[in-house]
């Protein structure tokens, strides 16, 4: 893989399309995270059957964006060249993904804790690739 | 020993010619590649499918378009004129009568091109893709 590493290309060409709009940010991911993590707390505090029916539909649902939302940083907004600062990033993206996964079937508060946990890294890679610049318009 | 010796000066003095035969085809081909190899790229986006996926990894020449400008058919790496910080991938359709060129993607359904910014300026292309050295399965000539 250094080899590989070796070999990459410093810098990229874009084969241009307007229409994916360029727009990455791991906040959308930690939203939906934190969604989840909120959710577990009020299934885990009630007794109702109907409400706590209702929170796992919902967990579910803000789980697998959240799995969405890293899937597109990890296949889209990473590039080769950030590979060399955070070498580790496709591994922390994919067990991101995977953690949401988990998020999915546990009403375990440790694991919405972990997810979210496992976005703050991506963010880190994220700023520190210049994520907000590149991506975040202006206000 | 002695024949040992003679053939190693026979080798010698045939590698000697044969060198200086090719020495001015061979070292331009090589100086082409070392100078695209410096100015190899990654490429992102669907634009240029077929030819061109994302994920390939090319080489540019980037003195091919120093002693003549990119003509229809050409592929170049040029600055987008929205944004002079991306580099664009695309391949020259027509030619404007002022020497400005019309750069369209490969697969015109996913791309954003000179039909959305116009004509670029041929100052603006900063080479030629000519190679992909990446995917292994994918390695070969490409224009």
């Amino acid at each position: 893989m250094d080899l590989l590493r070796t070999i990459a290309p410093r810098r990229a060409a874009h084969a241009h399309c307007d229409i994916p709009c360029g727009i990455y940010d791991p906040i959308q991911a930690r939203v939906e995270a934190e969604s989840c993590y909120r959710i577990i707390e009020k299934y885990l505090a009630s007794s109702d059957e109907v409400f706590r029916a209702r929170c796992l539909i919902v967990k579910e649902e803000r789980a697998q964006l959240a799995k969405h939302h890293i899937d597109v940083l990890w296949s889209d907004y990473f590039k080769p060249e950030h590979l060399e600062k955070f070498p580790d990033i496709q591994d922390t993206c994919w067990k991101a993904a995977k953690q949401a996964s988990i998020v999915k079937r546990t009403v375990d508060l440790d694991e919405a804790k972990k997810l979210l946990a496992l976005i703050d890294q991506i963010d880190e890679a994220w700023k520190g690739t210049g994520g907000p610049a590149a991506t975040r318009l202006p206000a | 020993m002695r024949r040992l010796v003679i053939v190693i000066a026979g080798v010698g003095v045939f590698g000697a010619l044969a060198a200086g035969h090719f020495r001015f085809r061979e070292r331009s081909r090589l100086d082409r590649i070392v100078r695209s190899w410096a100015a190899r790229v990654a490429i992102e986006g669907p634009s240029m499918e077929p030819t061109i996926a994302a994920g390939d990894w090319l080489l540019v020449d980037p003195l091919a378009y120093a002693e003549r400008t990119p003509d229809v058919d050409d592929l170049v790496l040029a600055t987008d004129p929205r944004d002079d910080g991306l580099v664009l991938i695309k391949r020259v359709v027509s030619v404007d009568p002022d020497g400005w060129l019309r750069l369209e993607g490969d697969d015109p359904m996913r791309s954003t091109d000179s039909r959305v910014f116009g004509a670029v300026d041929p100052r603006s292309v900063s080479g030629a893709p000519w190679f992909r050295y990446w995917p292994p399965r994918r390695i070969g000539r490409i224009d």
